[in-house]
């Protein structure tokens, strides 16, 4: 049955690529608007402790191990809100019939990936998830065939096989302790044995490989461009979805189910955690296009997950992920609102807007509550996660880490302030006296992100209670 | 009888409650009813003195509860209180009477006659109450109608509102933690019940207290708001209010805390202090006085000095000094409003109080001359008037704890009577100006409380065992324990004394006169003389006024804290600012490579990982 949601796209994009459909082709965006509602629905219903109980046992799909729990719930339900969010822009930002058919298709193995990786319960179908994952969105970065968009993949693809090699070397290194690529294979074997040189390297390889797809400081090279130079729809997806699941969901399961929590990769992993919100943040101050601002805003806010994950503690992991779900929430609608004023003023650069929440006053509304969400401002959605991780990290004794998450969101508030006065605040520029409010989709897709900022933070004792405690 | 003590409670909640409840509807009157205003609180000040007049002699106290925080309602009415009562109300009765005509056609009548109510209710609250909290509630409500009243007198008043306003408002601030202090040694706020030793934090609750009850009363070096607020607040609030009412209760309440609360004693430090503000006081402000040129300015300073009598009298600690100087309270109250209904009725003929512009008006007022030379008679302390027989109770008082404050005293009194004579003379005797020659004498409803307020000067003179014998059984009360019961005699040697500093005055006014031609300039002497000269010329420039020397200070003290702002600023807004950009830019420019670079970062950082990682096995 947990099946279902991987072979569901796969057969899909078999059935509308079948010769002689015709006409019925088109009805494939349809489809996949039913494919991600139905899919946010079941992760929403999958969220009661009953349910849960009936399928933690595995199931079988050829020889792969698949099975279900809370943290792969938050992923799947983002993934399928993010998707949701990306297939809405991209049917306003793609024109040609025949393109957006490609788009949908390529969004469906997206999907399907996404949701083979939340599944999986062994290393090697984990690994042929990421791939999937990685190929498809190396094909959408350049789905407009810019030049620079090119050059940006051309980046993420080297530094990509480098971290896929590492993976398959860990994963190789594991097969050879072991004898399985299981979890709970390795997992036995691993605790077994007293840590030696072996377990370990394949631990670094593994981690690093995750930090290159995380696209964590230093590992962090193709990230910007990547966000920036892609197509308004794909930067959505990137920085709401794919970079965190292949990255920091891959690094938790594996963390929580096969080589556990040890003293040293927690140090390694906090250290790298606030060197990743330094950089990002301050790299984010000085940027003049939107989304490359935005681009370096992620790097700083998956700091802040890493950092979840680094305190070692099980608040810690929940915190995380509340963060992943809030994050691909407000990042993907700040991108939204940045596709909405590239698609009305053709540029993203800062400097050359200025007072356009007096035109868009929807764009700009939104944006302020996602900034505020990003900054970690109480009510709204970040502060509760935010406030998930620093909790966890004095609880576990990191008190320096802890003062430095709180003073450094004084950081996120800087650039993400700026940005509101630079782009929405402040004279309007006489070129753009004319535009009007982005078209129906943008709006749209940027009400739904923002509700779902408002409620997640308005009701967070219910959201805590049902999505993320039930992870500790 | 019995009938009347049923009601007690009642009549003197209705003390409070009847002047503040006028004064609102004073407030809600309608525009066509505001010519009746004068009329109202005419009626009501009257009420208030039938009141105080019934309740005259009665004793009664009455606690209770309120609102479960340990805090209660206490009143007390006995002696002593119910003699202040009736006091405070015979003076608002006199000067609403003269208000009636002196008011009409000003401006903000309506303020005027409605804070000169609250004023009065919150008065009576003062003297009734029983309890420090209580106390200090009516105690800030009159700081509060006192900036009222000042505000409406003109344009310019404000200013001098606001003076008055900082300077109460911090010696308020002083009483409030000395009342705080007092409530938690004692364990309870219940004034009656409060018998504190004095020393260590019960000294300095005295102190603190002694600073809400002098600066109430407008002692140095809580006076100079005074000065300023004589020129511009209307001239009866002036008669009522630091003339006689913020002495009534100033002096009562440290009368209450030095004989009640604390038990002065003659060999405590706190005696000492108390007696070297009194001369301080005494002198310094009546030095001012001698060189002042505007008639309610003059008076205001006299005012001033005229306090200096009262606390070095209670200052002293022994039976003559404490009648003395509560004897002095009433009469400074009598002769002191007097003073300022004579100013005002010249104002109102004349429309100035520039002494340089008066001149010969005692034939034209003749009535308002008479008074002016009983009321002069009695601050100066001439037989037998009221404020000799004071003055010789404080001598006598002075003259036992030490020379130097009889001394002081007297000589204070030799200058006080330089003053009068030079004042008397400028503008009742000598020639008037041109625009004086229509003056004429003012009408009965002003004349006849300066002539209720003389007569009361004489009869307390000639007839001086009549508010003694009040007077003397309070202080007996406090000093019972300690003392033989105390008989009034007058000290022969000290009055012969009395008699030649007064022709000493006398003679050095003719001197004055002919020395500087006129009388206006007969203190010029002593003006220009060395020494004073300089310390005089810096007075007039307010060098010594310790409200400017106040301004000075916070003015460099907000002058320092905005330069360590504007660091702090710079710290926050300019140097954080530059370091972060900085190292943005920083990063930034890094970031400007190829991709061959980015691996090269990975792989660092691959090969550091791998180092901490492994080498934590070992």
């Amino acid at each position: 049955m947990l099946a279902l949601l991987i072979t569901v796209p796969f057969f899909s994009i078999l059935f509308f690529n079948l010769p002689f459909l015709g006409s019925l082709r088109r009805a494939i965006t349809t489809w996949a608007y039913v494919l991600f509602c139905a899919q946010i629905a079941l992760a929403l219903r999958f969220f009661s402790p009953e349910f849960l109980n009936s399928f933690t046992s595995q199931a079988h799909l050829f020889n792969f191990n698949i099975a279900l729990d809370n943290l792969s719930l938050i992923i799947l339900l983002s993934s399928a809100i993010v998707l949701f969010i990306t297939l809405i822009i991209a049917t306003y930002t793609i024109d040609s019939q025949r393109q957006r058919f490609n788009f949908v298709n390529l969004l469906l193995f997206a999907q399907a990936g996404l949701n083979g990786l939340c599944l999986a319960r062994d290393m090697f179908s984990l690994y042929i998830f990421i791939e999937i994952v990685a190929v498809t969105s190396y094909i959408l970065i350049v789905f407009d065939k810019d030049i620079k968009a090119l050059s940006a993949a051309f980046k993420y693809v080297i530094l990509s096989t480098v971290a896929s090699v590492f993976m398959v070397a860990s994963i190789a290194l594991m097969l050879l302790i072991s004898g399985d690529t299981k979890f709970s294979v390795i997992q036995k074997t691993i605790s077994g044995q007293s840590p030696n040189f072996l377990i370990m390297f394949s631990v670094v390889l593994f981690v690093c490989a995750a930090f290159v797809k995380a696209g964590v400081v230093p590992f962090h090279g193709w990230l910007p461009e990547v966000y920036s130079r892609s197509p308004a729809a794909v930067s959505v997806l990137f920085s709401g979805i794919i970079s965190k699941a292949l990255g920091i969901y891959t690094l938790m399961r594996v963390a929580k189910d096969v080589f556990g929590v040890n003293v040293a990769l927690n140090n390694v992993l906090l250290f790298i955690g606030t060197v990743s919100i330094i950089v990002g943040a301050l790299a984010a101050l000085v940027q003049k296009d939107f989304k490359k601002m935005l681009g370096f805003s992620s790097i700083s806010q998956i700091g802040y997950i890493i950092l979840g994950v680094g305190s070692g503690t099980i608040l810690g992991f929940a915190g995380a992920a509340f963060h992943i779900f809030n994050h691909a929430i407000f990042k993907s609608l700040l991108f939204v609102n940045s596709a909405a004023i590239e698609s009305r003023t053709r540029t993203t650069h800062m400097h050359e807007l200025g007072g356009l929440s007096k035109v868009m006053p929807i764009t700009g509304f939104t944006s302020i509550l996602g900034f505020i969400s990003a900054a970690g401002l109480p009510p709204l959605a970040g502060f509760w996660s935010k406030l998930l991780i620093v909790m966890a990290l004095i609880l576990s004794g990191h008190f320096i880490y802890a003062i430095l998450a709180i003073v450094l969101s004084a950081l996120t508030l800087a650039y993400l302030l700026s940005m509101q006065r630079l782009v929405f605040f402040g004279k309007l520029n006489e070129r753009f006296i004319k535009i009007k409010e982005a078209e129906f989709g943008f709006s749209l897709a940027a009400i739904i992100l923002a509700a779902i900022i408002i409620i997640t933070g308005l009701f967070y004792p219910f959201v805590l209670g049902k999505f993320i405690l039930p992870l500790v | 009888m019995t009938n009347f003590s049923m009601y007690l409670p009642l009549y003197i909640s209705l003390l409070v409650i009847l002047p503040i409840g006028g004064a609102l509807i004073l407030f809600l009157l309608p525009q066509s009813l505001r010519k009746l205003n004068a009329i109202f609180t005419f009626f009501v000040a009257f009420i208030n003195l039938i009141l105080a007049a019934l309740l005259f002699g009665k004793n009664f106290s009455y606690v209770t509860p309120w609102l479960n925080f340990g805090f209660e309602i206490a009143i007390r009415l006995y002696n002593f209180s119910s003699f202040m009562l009736i006091a405070a109300a015979g003076f608002c009765f006199l000067i609403t009477l003269y208000s009636i005509v002196f008011m009409k056609n000003r401006e903000h009548q309506t303020q005027f006659y409605s804070y000169l109510l609250i004023t009065l209710g919150l008065t009576n609250g003062v003297l009734i109450c029983d309890n420090l909290f209580l106390l200090l509630f009516f105690w800030e409500g009159l700081l509060l109608v006192l900036f009222g009243m000042i505000a409406v007198g003109s344009k310019t008043a404000f200013k001098a509102a606001s003076k008055a306003l900082i300077i109460t408002g911090i010696c308020d601030l002083c009483m409030m933690i000395g009342i705080i202090l007092a409530g938690h040694l004692a364990g309870t706020l219940t004034i009656s019940k409060i018998h504190l030793a004095s020393g260590g934090l019960g000294s300095l609750a005295f102190l603190l207290l002694m600073i809400g009850a002098i600066s109430k009363a407008g002692s140095m070096p809580f006076h100079s708001w005074i000065p300023d607020a004589a020129i511009s607040a209307p001239l009866p609030f002036m008669a009522l209010v630091p003339a006689a009412l913020e002495k009534l209760i100033g002096i009562y309440f440290l009368a209450r805390i030095s004989l009640d609360m604390f038990k002065l004693s003659t060999n405590s430090a706190l005696s000492t202090i108390l007696m070297w503000i009194g001369i301080l006081t005494i002198i310094l402000a009546v030095m001012m006085a001698l060189i002042q040129k505007n008639y309610k300015r003059l008076l205001s300073y006299h005012a001033i000095s005229q306090v200096g009598y009262m606390i070095l009298g209670i200052g002293t600690a022994v039976p003559a000094g404490i009648v003395g100087g509560l004897f002095h309270m009433i009469n400074h109250a009598i002769y002191k409003s007097g003073l300022f209904l004579t100013g005002g009725a010249v104002e109102k003929q004349t429309n100035t109080t520039n002494l340089e512009e008066l001149g010969g008006l005692g034939k034209k007022m003749p009535v308002t001359f008479l008074c002016f030379i009983i009321t002069a008679a009695s601050i100066s302390g001439v037989p037998p008037f009221n404020g000799f027989f004071s003055k010789e109770l404080v001598y006598d008082g002075a003259l036992e704890r030490g020379l130097i404050f009889y001394l002081a005293a007297i000589a204070g009194s030799f200058l006080t009577a330089v003053s009068f004579l030079k004042l008397g003379h400028t503008v009742f005797l000598g020639k008037s100006s041109q625009s004086h020659e229509n003056v004429r004498e003012v009408k009965w409803q002003m004349f006849l409380p300066m002539l209720i307020l003389s007569f009361f000067c004489v009869l307390f003179g000639l007839m001086n065992s009549l508010p003694l014998n009040k007077i003397i059984p309070i202080v007996q009360a406090s000093l019972q324990d300690s003392r033989h019961s105390y008989v009034f005699h007058i000290n022969i040697k000290l009055i012969i004394a009395t008699v030649v500093v007064l022709i000493l005055a006398l003679l050095n006014h003719i001197f004055g006169v002919r020395l500087n031609k006129g009388a206006l300039h007969a203190s010029d002497h002593i003006r220009y003389a060395p020494i004073l000269s300089g310390i005089y010329d810096k007075a007039e420039r307010r060098f010594f006024d310790p409200f400017e020397i106040g301004l000075k200070v916070t003015r460099l003290l907000s002058k320092i804290t905005f330069k360590f702002d504007r660091l702090i600023n710079w710290v926050y807004d300019v140097l954080t600012v530059k370091i972060f950009y900085a190292t943005g830019s920083f990063i930034r420019r890094l970031h400007m490579v190829n991709y061959p670079v980015y691996l090269m970062w990975s792989l660092l950082g691959f090969a550091a990982v791998a180092l901490y990682l492994l080498y934590s096995l070992k």
